[in-house]
């Protein structure tokens, strides 16, 4: 029997498992608390697993099976720093606080936080506009991979593939909101985990054990067992940080501490991430078993998709294909829904001060997901030159803008409003302004972004007044 | 050479792993205790 049949009935019975869940939220969601944040009742494991799904996007898995390829076992610390910073360390510092702070402000989006928080109608937008703006780039290079992949392994056209992919993600987060988002990504989440363990077992099994790998690595070159190996140090260190404590200020994953059901909840949705986001470390793992495996690749990127097909059975590797659609489709999905907050909940209703029932903000929120999902499609299509420059900016952008904001407005009761609106402006503008300049020193440009933000974060608050004690004790409770 | 024939500086990667697994149930059982009135 031919691969593609067996794939294409994986996959399509993966999708189809999709749109129900799609159907049943649908039903469920009726609030605009329900489509933006899941009524704040969602539970550990799925907002945990969620939070593993929509991290871990199909060019994460690809990519970093490419980094194995290239550099070897060094890269498992940059799953490893995943973990400890992207995952536990962020879940401990900013899930209760968050989860408190936003249910004494009132607000469902990470702009509404930020205009609540530091009183300021500037931040509020500054920062939607922002996410608007750079996450539909971001979701261009999420379909652009997830099309590329299918391309790749199931002979589908990429053009076909993102417009499969990228309608029933229009369907199920546009029907069923948050709830949408988080369910499937949940399934998503298993489906990775499942697949990279199977890849995982299997090229163990075919290279001889662990210690046959990294004695064939050794004899190919010593650098790719070594830390920090042929990468080196500063190589592998500033990547590792940028792709854990970026995180902190990425929209799509802060959302779900809003979203969690309580406190108790949260304390086990931390150790189920923490678990759940160890299958960091294996597409970099597999990576560098198949540079023994299959030494003459034409390219690194190449690396976990043609391990899949050489050891696994079809129904195995379908596994895999499934794993990595589900790693861009859950991120995508997670995405989508911040944009239709941002712009819908943020710049038009607050920020352009448009009186809408929440009966009008749910039906908007619903055509805004479907009408940025459509947009991000349509550039996907055929991205120009313009848009592949940006979407490699977007991820560090957003990040400098918004991190010391969250962090500073959690921590530090001082810190102010011209502070914020300081640190965002700076933040974008300098990782954006480092970024077209070219990365000087091969530094990317979140390093400057986070460095500057900071800097005025901290400077500007010390020199401007702070807010009124009602107004702390308000946030602080 | 630790085991596996990993150098330890790279096996040490999957201990961090391992360590954030255990450091996460150990901050949710004995650290972590929200109040009753933090449970909004």
């Amino acid at each position: 029997m031919s691969e593609t049949p067996i794939y294409a009935i994986i996959i399509l019975a993966y999708l189809a498992v999709l749109i129900l869940i799609g159907f049943i939220t649908g039903r469920r969601t009726k609030s605009v608390e329900d489509f933006y944040i899941g009524g704040r009742r969602i539970g550990p494991w799925v907002t945990a697993l969620s939070f593993v799904a929509a991290y871990f996007s199909s060019v994460v898995i690809i990519g970093g099976g490419g980094f194995g390829y290239m550099f070897g076992m060094a890269t498992l610390w940059i799953g490893a720093i995943n973990v400890l910073l992207g995952c536990t360390v962020c879940w401990i510092v900013l899930g209760p606080r968050i989860r408190q702070f936003t249910q004494r402000l009132n607000t469902m989006t990470i702009p509404g936080f930020f205009g609540e928080r530091y009183q300021s109608r500037f931040a509020l937008v500054f920062s939607a506009l922002v996410i608007v703006l750079f996450m539909v780039f971001y979701n261009v290079s999420i379909l652009k991979g997830m099309g590329h992949i299918f391309e790749v392994l199931v002979n589908i056209p990429y053009a076909y593939a993102i417009l499969l992919a990228g309608i029933i993600i229009l369907f199920y987060v546009s029907i069923g909101g948050y709830l949408a988002v988080v369910w499937t990504s949940f399934v998503q989440a298993w489906v990775m985990g499942i697949g990279l363990i199977l890849l995982t077992i299997f090229s163990i099994k075919a290279i001889g054990g662990i210690a046959s790998a990294n004695q064939a690595l050794q004899t190919i070159d010593p650098g790719l067992v070594n830390t920090p190996g042929v990468w080196g140090w500063s190589g592998l260190i500033s990547y590792a940080l940028i792709v854990s404590f970026g995180v902190w200020g990425m929209p799509q994953l802060v959302v779900r501490f809003y979203s969690i059901k309580n406190l108790r909840v949260l304390k086990i949705g931390t150790v189920v991430a923490t678990i759940g986001t160890c299958m960091a470390l294996l597409p970099y793992f597999n990576g560098a078993i198949a540079r023994v495996l299959l030494p003459n690749l034409q390219s690194p990127d190449l690396a976990i998709p043609t391990l899949a097909k050489t050891v696994l059975s079809p129904i195995g590797s379908a596994v895999v294909l499934a794993a990595v659609v589900a790693a861009g489709m859950s991120t995508f999905a997670s995405v989508l829904i911040i944009l239709s907050s941002s712009l819908i909940q943020d710049i038009v209703k607050k920020g352009m001060k448009k009186d809408l029932s929440h009966k009008q903000v749910l039906l908007y929120s619903k055509l805004g997901s479907a009408v940025i999902g459509i947009i991000s499609l349509v550039i996907a299509l055929r991205p120009p030159a313009m848009v592949l420059t940006l979407t490699a900016f977007a991820w560090a952008v957003i990040a400098s803008t918004t991190l010391w904001p969250v962090l500073f407005g959690i921590y530090w009761k001082r810190a102010t409003k011209l502070g914020c609106a300081a640190s965002m402006i700076g933040g974008f503008s300098s990782a954006l302004i480092w970024m077209v300049i070219g990365k000087p020193f091969g530094i990317h440009g979140f390093v400057p972004g986070i460095i500057v933000g900071f800097i005025l974060m901290v400077g500007v608050s010390f020199f401007t007044p702070g807010f009124s004690q009602a107004h702390i004790d308000r946030i602080w409770g | 050479m630790g085991p596996f024939n990993t150098p330890w500086l790279t096996f040490l990667a999957w201990i961090v792993a391992l360590g954030c697994v255990v450091g996460s149930i150990i901050w949710a059982v004995w650290i972590f205790k929200p109040k009753e009135d933090d449970d909004e």
